[in-house]
């Protein structure tokens, strides 16, 4: 009856174990074992903290989110046990992570600040003394990473130098004012409620955490007080986790907040206090109601193209929402957009006149590669960008906008760094016109861009959209819509196309997390996706022992030329339909088994005494090889057919022979889903 | 020989250290420049894709996915610009900012064209073979193009006629196959079906073996070719999806030396398989033979294309190759380390329970002086193809292609049969007369004929 603590915290672990993406299947079975035994909290909670100690950094954000939600879906007495540890568990995990699971990070720790969304309960999740010294420190951590930065001299062009073994030797901290006192580089500071603690070692080694950017670094001291970039940052963060993974504004938000990150790339000077302001102010503008920043938990979407941004709006679905379900930010803009005033006269390619952010960003994300110009195509992104004219000097930025006024004019306003395609010597950031008030045109941004890393345009994994201010018109394009023939001759295909990648990639914007595939935003595309995330899962839930699992022989020439090869992304064809459809009544013979992985269990249909291998198909829907005729009845295979004249209580049926098995089956099963004889085993 | 690299895949323990984080660094690509890397054997390198988008050869990195290499020599290329995440340490590393992707990427776009077209009068798409000379990059151009076919939703097929490089199987085989979904990004086309689910969809080849390093030698390679186009001509019929993608062939740079500017296999292979289109890489002068020869032939007409070769194609060394090589083979039964490992089973057998053909190589040695002799004299008549042989202990270490063909059936059906695949003699007694024997399958030895030939060579270290 009464199961010890132990024991239920060792079943938490193993479930746990196998939590590496962001599960919502898994972190809800998750939540209901903490939920059905509050009463070994304590042991359940020094579990997850353990396991998010030790995890491998990539596993701890969806432990991460375990602990979010059970703090928020159980709460007391989760949120007492968590709470006591969770600036070591956070700060911890913290370290170790890359920027963008601190973003990620970033967005819970927001989110524990404030009530359970929709509660009765108007408390904040974690009392205000546990999130706050976890902020504290978070601040703390950006202004030594500012420093640090500015002490770094600047990359040359081409590779980065490694980062040496101890980066303690290079003496990063010899020039910061508030040096760390005798905590190795990158340790957790202390638990400021728990002096008495020795620092303890980060579970990596310290040089781990030295290789990841730190989120929001700020090279240039002369930029907007500290902390405002951040906040801006978490705000816009938090703005694209409330929308559907679908949504076109998150696109463009995804790119504007790549923008911002940006801030860090050395000679990307810095927005001015006003301008992050104005950016805020839309933000803001944008933001849907009074709603909860971060609403109630909803366990993050599996698959999702950016598992950092997967905390969707509790009431939205929780995947593949309709696609015109929520309003484009270009369409927004483009509605709110009074008379853009956008002076870029001096550059008419890169600059149609009804200026939205998703244009400028598109155009910005793909930089020149060579000095041909090629303009062919004004609104795609154009090859390469024609010589960039000399700045329209502007001695000062335009006035902060008004909430009325949009994020393009804003993004046009920003400022200009110097030059972007030399590499910079150290020096030269420090004398640049720090305010960025020289010019008020994008080309900055072209600049910056061009020859310059590239987290930037690309940052959105399914990254333009097209210039269209329809975009969902032109994504459709698929392999049938070819409206420029390539000519096959050597000449022809010299020629650059940037523009045609867009088929690739931007038409293509629906990213499987998983393995990168793409699919458009059609409902189609989102169907395929579908299928393909219903795969994946299949697959990893029956991954799960592999004893005994070897390579098959190949089929033969019959059967490979009889074969068709299955996407497991398309629908159903219509052969294996007008199986379905003509076997309503089950037909045995469509009954299959995957062959067991343990040898020891393949053995003879216990009726007939006829061994199962020349039954052996390759079955496509269940991506494995498969017995076909036969069930599994308590734990023994049977033909499906003995076991129904079994059944019927008709004598032992004759054994069958392979041929008269194979010989009954329909023509119109040859189909994949029927899958082909495999002369195995 | 030990083979360091090799030994880690199957030890659980090994990969497990690999998987601890050691010296991640970051590297930032601007859009059209590209990350080329050799990862060694023994150290892997962990490629992680932070932002941005990134494919190597076509496929296309996961976001935050890490992607581990071993024994690979690639790059990682970008047309957006993107930011990586690198563990662990390269034995050579460098951006290029040169490459040759936009004019691959015009030839993908400019065999869309031809897919469209086949696809509205329901014909058969772009017919496609590559030639050119060693390290190329052929094959890394048929990955490219193939990767930007799937991404189109097209299901083109492959064929490798290059013993020396196996695709979906073995070297010393030549195999084809319709692909759909995705490539793998770590090895390249993918796997071949095991008898588990797999965490990339597998691909189905068919197989024949091939036996010998080179296809200049012997007398097997044009029979083989023909046999293969049947099947993939036959499957093509039917197949309609593939039908309107067409094919693309990658051969061995063997063939691309010719003889007094005569490529005999080149020939064949346009002939058999009724190729429309080659590409030519890495050699003027085979551009411009094939192109004098085929592009203004009155009927059936050949468009001759010549495609940049990659700055980045690496020279491989014969002992590069032969590691790449055993390593394709311990993948084949061990598969992959980490979460794809394969169990194959290691039995015994008795001598009379293997039918063992040896691929006559000697009637190789008179060929070259008989330029014009007739191939089915030799290969149905007089001369055998094989030579039934009794295990001896020159069989130890080598891989049998076990065929679907009878020990009874005339040497030409042997010869011309697919095979199921490969098993390894790990030990011959002689004494006793038994061997042991390494198969992917369980169950009782295939009384099929099996194929032993020169090529792979002995793989030795393979059950260390
Ligand atoms: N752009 C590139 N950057 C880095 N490595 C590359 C690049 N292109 C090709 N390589 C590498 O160079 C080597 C040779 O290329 P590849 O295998 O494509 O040539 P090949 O013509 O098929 O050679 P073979 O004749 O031996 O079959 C391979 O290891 C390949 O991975
Ligand atoms: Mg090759
Ligand atoms: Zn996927
Ligand atoms: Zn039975």
């Amino acid at each position: 009856m009464s199961i010890t603590s132990a024991e239920v915290a060792a079943d938490f672990k193993d479930a746990l174990q196998d939590l590496k993406t962001n599960s919502r299947p898994e972190i809800s079975n998750l939540t209901i074992i903490a939920k059905e035994n509050t009463e070994h909290a304590q042991a359940i909670s020094g579990e997850l903290e353990k396991h998010i100690r030790t995890t491998r950094p990539d596993w701890k954000l969806p432990a991460l989110y375990v602990l979010d939600s059970i703090v928020k879906n159980v709460g007391t007495p989760y949120t007492v046990y968590l709470g006591r540890n969770l600036y070591r568990t956070f700060m911890d995990a913290y370290m170790v992570m890359d920027p963008a699971n601190r973003r990620a990070m970033d967005g819970l720790l927001k989110t524990w600040k404030q009530p359970v969304p929709d509660s009765m309960d108007t408390r904040p999740v974690f009392a205000p003394e546990v999130t706050r010294d976890i902020e504290n420190t978070l601040i703390k951590i950006r202004t030594h990473t500012v420093q640090a930065q500015q002490t770094l001299p600047q990359r040359p062009h081409g590779l980065p130098p490694r980062p040496t073994a101890n980066p303690m030797a290079n003496g990063p901290w010899r020039n910061t004012p508030t040096p760390p006192q005798g905590h190795p580089r990158f340790a957790v500071p202390n638990d400021p409620r728990l002096r008495q603690n020795v620092a303890q070692p980060n579970p990596y080694g310290s040089p781990a955490p030295h290789q990841f950017t730190t989120p929001t670094p700020q090279p240039f001291p002369m930029g907007p007080p500290l902390g405002e970039l951040e906040s801006v940052q978490a705000d816009v963060a938090q703005l694209i986790a409330s929308l559907a993974p679908s949504d076109m504004k998150r696109q463009s938000l995804l790119d504007l907040q790549t923008l911002l990150n940006n801030q860090s790339l050395p000679n990307v000077p810095p927005l001015t206090s006003q301008q992050l302001q104005a950016i805020r102010a839309q933000i803001q503008a944008l933001t849907p109601s009074p709603a909860p920043a971060m609403p109630q938990y909803a366990p993050p979407v599996p698959n999702l193209p950016q598992p950092f941004l997967q905390t969707p709006p509790q009431n939205a679905p929780p995947s593949f929402p309709p696609a015109g379900a929520a309003l484009n930010l270009a369409q927004i803009l483009a509605a709110a957009q009074a008379r853009p005033v956008v002076p870029q006269s001096s550059t008419p390619v890169n600059a149609p006149p009804a200026v939205n952010l998703a244009d400028i960003l598109r155009q910005v994300s793909v930089p020149a590669q060579s000095s041909t110009t090629t303009a062919a195509m004004p609104f795609f992104p154009p090859p390469s960008f024609p010589p960039v004219p000399p700045p329209v000097v502007q001695p000062t930025p335009p006035p902060a906008p008004t909430p009325t006024n949009n994020l393009a004019q804003l993004l046009a306003s920003l400022p200009k760094p110097a030059s972007a395609q030399a590499p910079q010597p150290p020096s030269l950031p420090l004398g640049l016109p720090t305010g960025g008030p020289a010019t008020a045109t994008p080309d900055w941004l072209l600049n910056a861009l061009k020859g310059l890393p590239q987290s930037a345009s690309g940052a959105a994994f399914p990254p333009q959209v097209p210039a269209s201010s329809t975009p969902m018109a032109r994504q459709a394009s698929g392999a049938t819509n070819t409206t420029e023939r390539v000519e096959m001759t050597s000449a022809s295909l010299k020629q650059p196309r940037f523009h045609l990648i867009n088929k690739l990639y931007g038409a293509r914007p629906n990213v499987c997390a998983t393995c990168g595939r793409r699919f458009a935003s059609t409902p189609e595309g989102k169907e395929r996706k579908a299928r393909h995330l219903d795969w994946h899962f299949d697959v990893r839930d029956s991954t799960a022992n592999r004893s005994g699992v070897h390579r098959s022989w190949y089929i033969d020439e019959r059967e490979w030329i009889d074969y068709k090869d299955f996407d497991e992304s398309s629908p159903p064809d219509a052969a294996q339909s007008t199986e379905s459809a003509a076997a309503p009544k089950e037909d045995p013979k469509e009954k299959y088994v995957r062959v067991p992985s343990d040898i020891s269990k393949r053995v003879p249909c216990p009726i007939c005494q006829e061994k199962f291998d020349t039954n052996v198909r390759w079955h496509q829907a269940a991506n494995d090889f498969v017995w076909m005729d036969a069930v599994e009845i308590k734990g023994r295979i049977y033909h499906a057919t003995c076991w129904e004249e079994f059944q019927k209580g008709a004598s032992i049926p004759a054994p069958t022979t392979p041929d008269s098995v194979l010989g009954k089956r329909k023509a119109e099963r040859d189909s994949p889903a029927s899958g082909k004889k495999i002369r195995a085993f | 020989m030990s083979l360091p690299g090799l030994n880690l895949a199957t030890t659980p323990s090994q990969t497990q250290v690999t998987a601890a984080p050691t010296s991640a660094h970051k590297q930032e690509l601007a859009a059209n420049t590209e990350y080329r890397f050799e990862a060694s054997f023994t150290h892997p390198l962990t490629i992680k894709l932070l932002s941005g988008t990134a494919e190597i050869f076509g496929s296309e990195l996961g976001p935050l996915t890490p992607y581990t290499f071993r024994g690979t020599k690639a790059a990682v290329y970008t047309w957006n610009g993107c930011s990586l995440e690198i563990e662990g340490t390269a034995e050579s590393e460098y951006v290029a900012e040169e490459t040759t992707m936009m004019n691959y990427a015009n030839a993908h776009f400019a065999l869309e064209g031809m897919r469209d077209e086949a696809a509205k009068n329901n014909d058969s798409g772009p017919r496609v073979l590559i030639v050119g000379p060693e390290n190329s990059g052929k094959t890394s151009l048929a990955k490219v193009l193939t990767s930007y076919a799937l991404k189109m939703d097209r299901q083109p097929m492959v064929v490798n006629l290059d013993p020396r490089e196996g695709m979906l199987s073995p070297p010393g085989s030549f195999s084809a196959a319709a692909l759909s979904s995705i490539l793998d990004v770590e090895k390249g086309w993918g796997s071949s079906p095991i008898s588990g689910p797999s965490p990339v969809p597998v691909k189905m080849p068919i197989v024949y073996h091939y036996g010998m390093s080179s296809p200049e030698e012997g007398k097997l390679f044009k029979p083989l070719v023909t046999r293969m186009a049947l099947a993939v001509t036959s499957r093509l019929e039917k197949d309609v999806a593939s039908r309107h993608a067409g094919f693309i062939i990658d051969t061995s740079g063997a063939i691309s030396h010719g003889k007094g500017g005569i490529y005999e296999n080149i020939d064949h292979i346009i002939a058999e398989f009724s190729v429309n289109l080659v590409f030519v890489l890495g050699s003027e002068r085979l551009n411009s033979d094939l192109t004098r020869k085929y592009a203004n032939r009155k009927e059936e007409p050949v468009v001759v294309i010549k495609l940049d070769k990659s700055g980045g194609c690496v020279d491989r060394d014969e002992a590069y190759m032969k590691k790449l090589r055993q390593s394709q083979i311990k993948s084949y039964f061990f598969g992959d380390g980490g979460e794809n490992v394969l169990y194959p089973t290691l039995t015994f057998a008795d001598f009379t329970d293997l039918n063992i053909f040896q691929i006559q190589q000697a009637s190789n040695d008179t060929s070259a002086f008989r330029p014009g002799d007739d191939d089915d004299e030799d290969v149905y008549g007089s001369r055998p193809i094989y030579e039934k042989m009794t295990p001896t202990t020159l069989l130890q270490n080598t891989l049998l292609a076990v065929t679907t063909a009878s020990p009874n059936d005339r040497q030409d059906v042997i010869r011309d049969s697919s095979i199921k695949g490969y098993i390894f003699i790990a030990e011959v007694d002689e004494a006793k007369q038994k061997l042991r024997v390494l198969s992917p399958q369980p169950g009782r030895m295939p009384s099929n004929a099996m194929v032993m030939g020169s090529f792979p060579e002995d793989v030795p270290g393979l059950l260390e």
